[in-house]
């Protein structure tokens, strides 16, 4: 129940007690002005005069009370509404924004102070675990290039055996695996930063949907994975084309990857109302329902099971998450386990 | 032949220097633009290896100076992935190649030999390896009388690497090139498609002409 509406309530209720007291308090001392007058039959005359004036003075004077009340509990709580509405509309990337104070110093104002600071902390705390994140995957890249060059040129050495060189190539494939994840945490980290700026060009998705369609079909052939266009509708979306590219290859390269073999996957461009809805399905094994809300996670893996023998860096989904919130779309992932996962990709039409 | 480096990065700069020199080159070392620009017109090199990313002075700026002087020294842009109009600044602004970051150090030594070579590309219609032929007019290619279909991607893949026959070209740039791809797509997308390829340039033939080369990509050349 709603703090108005309770505090209603007690207020009615203390309401309707002082009437009875004052009708209590009237009507004794009606009944001993009329003992003093006629001395007979005093009661009966004395609770018709009470219950009188209750009705005619009491009932009115209630009625104004309680919508005196409700406004004033209304008007003491607006503040509190308000609050609670923009403290709605917090989230991780605007906690440095403050809460608008009225500066009257009251009881509320005293909370939203508290408040500000408090989100202030936790904004100081995210600032530096971001920035820690992409210090450590920048300040990792310079060892892996310097790694990885001291390696090639072992590798061109003349005086190593095969099973040395065969060495040398497995940790060049480790260092490959790791800079890509150096590369996708880098990825992510500017873009939490703010420091990746997307450029709003027209592009023409469906042109988009056809290429990632080719080369779907392409790396689908080793698996045997059926791929299919279901629908290319003629859409124009304003974007950045390499991001777009980025996040179709993304989507139908998982479709394929996670795929059983002689499976099917599925690729659709639609226009509905206002949006681009872009739907690619396959018969995949999919995620247990109960992990399905984790799947945009960063190194999130549905099956662990499967995580070494399905190359990839673990930040596909992610990455793809943040490119169609860039462009102000949505992305949903739905599975039945064994049977099919369908990522669904809205993306608003240029008007 | 004569080489400058300009990379701010001193470790990943002593290593190209010392790659370079395993082959050869004579190497200078910058690690900032003003160095780089003194050191260009006191020496003439036959090439400069320049980081677009570099503190103060960066490498755009630094090639713009150079062309600015009338100075022509081949350039090979290293730019990191994401710096695509960076990239094409570059370009515009008279750089010879470019080589994205993290790069693989054997292709780094082609393209810097092939810097020497400059104009030695050929803008020739027709291109020829070994006995293969690409026209890249009509997109037909032969080997042997034999004539193939080759699909747009297919078509652009092979001309890339017959446009740098002999070099070994790493997966990331063939991904850059051939696909304009400014991320690492995280596929495998290159090796499926040079297997496509050789199946049709190759099977059947004696003489192998598209090889891998085992942790960094694919070389396109007649056998010895």
């Amino acid at each position: 129940m709603k703090i108005r509406t309770r505090l209603t309530f007690w207020y009615a209720g203390i309401l309707i007690a002082s009437l009875l007291v004052i009708g209590l308090g009237t009507y004794r001392e009606i009944a001993e002005q009329l003992r003093h007058d006629h001395r007979k039959e005093p009661a009966d005359h004395a609770i018709d005069e009470t219950s009188e004036m209750v009705f005619q003075v009491g009932l009115p004077a209630i009625l104004l009370g309680l919508v005196g009340g409700w406004w004033l509990t209304r008007r003491a709580l607006k503040p509190v509404t308000k609050l609670t509405e923009t403290v709605e509309k917090i989230h991780e990337h605007n906690l440095s924004d403050p809460l608008p104070r009225s500066g009257n110093g009251d009881e509320l104002d005293r909370l939203t102070e508290v408040f500000n600071s408090m989100t202030a902390r936790l904004d100081g705390s995210f600032q530096r675990i971001r920035e820690f994140t992409l210090h450590a995957s920048h300040e990792l890249k310079t060892p892996l290039t310097v790694l990885r060059g001291e390696l090639e040129m072992a590798l061109d050495e003349e005086n190593s055996n095969p099973p040395q060189k065969e060495r040398l190539l497995s940790q060049i494939d480790e260092i490959e695996r790791l800079t890509k994840i150096v590369d996708g945490l880098t990825l992510l980290m500017k873009a939490d930063a703010g420091q990746i700026k997307l450029s709003r060009e027209p592009v023409r998705l469906d042109d988009l949907a056809r290429e990632s369609f080719a080369d779907a079909k392409i790396l689908a052939q080793p698996q045997n994975v059926q791929v299919s266009l279901a629908a290319c509708e003629e859409i124009t979306i304003l974007g950045d084309r390499h991001r777009l590219r980025q996040l179709l290859l993304n989507l139908t390269d998982n479709a394929v990857k996670y795929n059983k073999p002689d499976g099917t996957a599925s690729i659709s461009l639609r226009r509905v109302e206002n949006f681009a809805e872009l739907k690619i399905e396959n018969t995949g094994a999919g995620v247990a329902p109960e992990l399905q809300p984790r799947v945009f996670e960063r190194f999130f893996r549905g099956d662990p099971s499967h995580s070494n023998t399905i190359e990839g860096c673990g930040l596909g989904l992610s990455i793809a998450q943040w490119i169609v919130a860039a462009h102000d779309g949505t992305i949903q992932f739905a599975s039945k386990p064994d049977e099919s996962t369908t990522v669904t990709v809205r993306l608003p039409v240029a008007s | 032949m004569r080489v400058l480096v300009v990379e701010d990065e001193k470790k990943t700069a002593s290593f190209v220097r010392k790659a370079l020199q395993a082959e050869g080159f004579a190497v200078d070392v910058c690690h900032n633009g003003d160095d780089a620009l003194a050191a260009a017109r006191a020496t003439s090199f036959d090439g400069i290896v320049l980081d677009i990313m570099l503190p103060g002075r960066d490498g755009l700026s630094v090639l713009r100076q150079l062309r600015a002087q009338n100075n022509a020294t081949p350039v090979l842009l290293l730019s990191a992935r994401g710096e695509v109009n960076e990239r094409v600044e570059g370009l515009n602004a008279g750089a010879d190649d470019y080589l994205p970051k993290p790069f693989v150090i054997a292709e780094l030594v082609a393209r810097v030999r092939a810097l020497g070579r400059r104009g030695g590309e050929s803008k020739s219609t027709i291109l020829q390896v070994g006995g293969l032929t690409l026209d890249t007019v009509s997109h037909r290619a032969q080997r042997g009388g034999k004539i193939f279909e080759l699909t747009a991607r297919e078509f652009r893949l092979l001309e890339f690497l017959m446009r740098s026959a002999g070099r070994i070209c790493g997966r990331m740039t063939i991904i850059e090139k051939v696909w304009d791809y400014d991320f690492d797509p995280g596929t495998n997308l290159v090796d499926v498609y040079v297997k496509r390829l050789r199946e049709k340039i190759d099977d059947g033939f004696e003489a192998k002409l598209l090889h891998t080369v085992r942790g960094i990509g694919y070389v396109l050349k007649e056998a010895p």
